[in-house]
């Protein structure tokens, strides 16, 4: 079988292990502990016939990218890089941070996440997105579980 | 004398002087012919040349040839760069083991000066016939160690290679992933100089972690581990290592199962 190693990052807070947790186990909590080091974890998926086997890595949140030790990012085929969709200060660092990580691995697929979307109306959430300068390939909440699965299947295929 | 004959004079002069002349070079064309045939002549002739362009080789050979030379190294050795240091890590982890067996032998020796007092005297026929040192014969006694688990993970992404065991419970791929997390996140937070962690210890467990260039192999041992079984085993890794890496040659292409095999074979005592 194939394994692949994806990467949660992002700023603190905004809910990588929340997507996490939401993924692996589809259990969701209020608490918020924050992350120490890493948190592995793995997942199987069957992905246009093929068996994929993804071991994802819950990383601490950084306020910027070049803060997280880079040995992290080492041999990641897949980076999801979160965005708390309630607080527009996460996504002020999201065009250096992403162009950061597409040159330290360039070989990476990177998935530009907006997440706890449950916290915004319609409105708010359309006018947020067109705040947001670069293009968002998902809108999730780990909260009620919307789109958690389709991003990590996107993903995936992506890497097959 | 005539007008006629002296002319004819100088003519026949003339005729003299041209065969000698030409006799000379028809000799001289008929010596170079007989050195270009023969090849015992020609070496003769060819060898103190060259020798002395050996000379000047020798002492310019760095200012004429470096650049191209220069150039084919560099060529050669990007193309095969993680070769040439998953070949080099055994060794250096071998030279660093030797620098660290020393400085375990000064600490063994004062251990064995304040066990002395103490001695048994059937350990003490024991050892005298395996050649193991009292010391470490007290410390076996007292617990023995088990391999419980080896693994052979990919250095930067921490995917499992392969791995071999005595129990069938946890999922390895997870635990692949998390020894690298703790191992990048320790290497991070207290490294100065690039040093690679290596051993964790909780409880009873020991995990032995031994880096090479792409991939690095773990071994978790339960019970007692002496510094020179600790030592004995670190030594056993990079000969598994260092033999892993012709059937590896960089490309983990050997499948995971053969792997665990060889691996079941060096280290899992059943
Ligand atoms: N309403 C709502 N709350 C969320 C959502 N995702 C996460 N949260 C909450 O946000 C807080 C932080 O979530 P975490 O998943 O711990 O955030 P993190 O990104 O892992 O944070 P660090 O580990 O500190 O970097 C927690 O209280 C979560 O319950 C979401 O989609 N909706
Ligand atoms: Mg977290």
């Amino acid at each position: 079988m194939i394994s692949k190693k994806i990467i949660l990052t992002g700023s603190f807070g905004v809910g990588k292990t929340s997507i996490f947790n939401q993924f692996i186990f589809q259990k969701f909590s209020d608490k918020y502990l924050t992350t120490i080091g890493v948190k592995v974890n793995k997942k199987t998926m069957n992905v246009k016939g093929q068996e994929l086997s993804l071991l994802v890595w819950d990383i601490a949140g950084e306020v910027t990218q070049d803060k997280v030790p880079t040995s992290y990012f080492l041999g990641a085929s897949g980076i999801i890089y979160v965005m708390d969709l309630s607080r527009p200060l996460t996504f002020d660092k999201a065009e250096e941070d992403t162009k950061y990580l597409k040159n330290l691995i360039p070989g990476a697929k990177l998935k530009l996440v907006g997440n706890k979307k449950d916290l915004l109306t319609e409105s708010e959430l359309a006018e947020t997105v067109a705040n947001i300068k670069l293009p968002i390939d998902s809108i999730t909440s780990a909260k009620t579980g919307e789109n958690i699965l389709e991003l990590f299947t996107s993903l995936a295929e992506d890497l097959i | 004398m005539t007008q006629g004959n002296h002319i004819r004079e100088d003519e026949r002069a003339l005729e003299k002087l041209k065969d000698i002349l030409l006799n000379k070079d028809r000799a001289e064309l008929e010596e170079l012919r007989s050195i270009l045939n023969n090849q015992d002549k020609l070496s003769e002739k060819v060898r103190p040349i060259i020798l002395s362009h050996f000379d000047f080789l020798k002492e310019n050979f760095s200012s004429e040839y470096e650049e191209i030379v220069n150039t084919l190294i560099d060529k050669k050795l990007k193309q095969s760069e993680q070769e040439l240091l998953d070949l080099i890590y055994p060794s250096l982890g071998k030279m660093i083991s030797k620098y660290v067996a020393l400085q375990m032998t000064t600490l063994k020796e004062s251990i064995e000066s304040s066990v002395k007092s103490k001695f048994s005297i059937g350990r003490s026929i024991k050892s005298m016939f395996t050649g193991v040192k009292e010391s470490d014969l007290i410390i076996k006694d007292a617990v023995v160690s088990t391999i419980e688990e080896v693994y052979i993970i990919q250095r930067d992404s921490g995917l499992l290679i392969s791995s071999a065991s005595n129990q069938d419970s946890m999922d390895r791929d997870v635990i692949a992933g998390m020894l690298t997390a703790i191992k990048s996140f320790v290497e991070d937070a207290f490294n100065k100089d690039a040093q690679d962690l290596e051993m964790i210890e909780y409880g009873s467990y020991k995990i032995i972690i031994r880096s090479y260039y792409s991939f690095y192999i773990a071994i978790a041992v339960s019970g007692a581990f002496s510094a020179t079984e600790q030592f004995e085993l670190g030594t056993k890794i990079d000969s598994f290592a260092e033999y892993k890496m012709k059937l590896f040659k960089g490309k983990y292409d050997i499948s995971s199962e053969e792997i665990s095999l060889l691996l079941e074979q060096d280290f899992i005592q059943k």
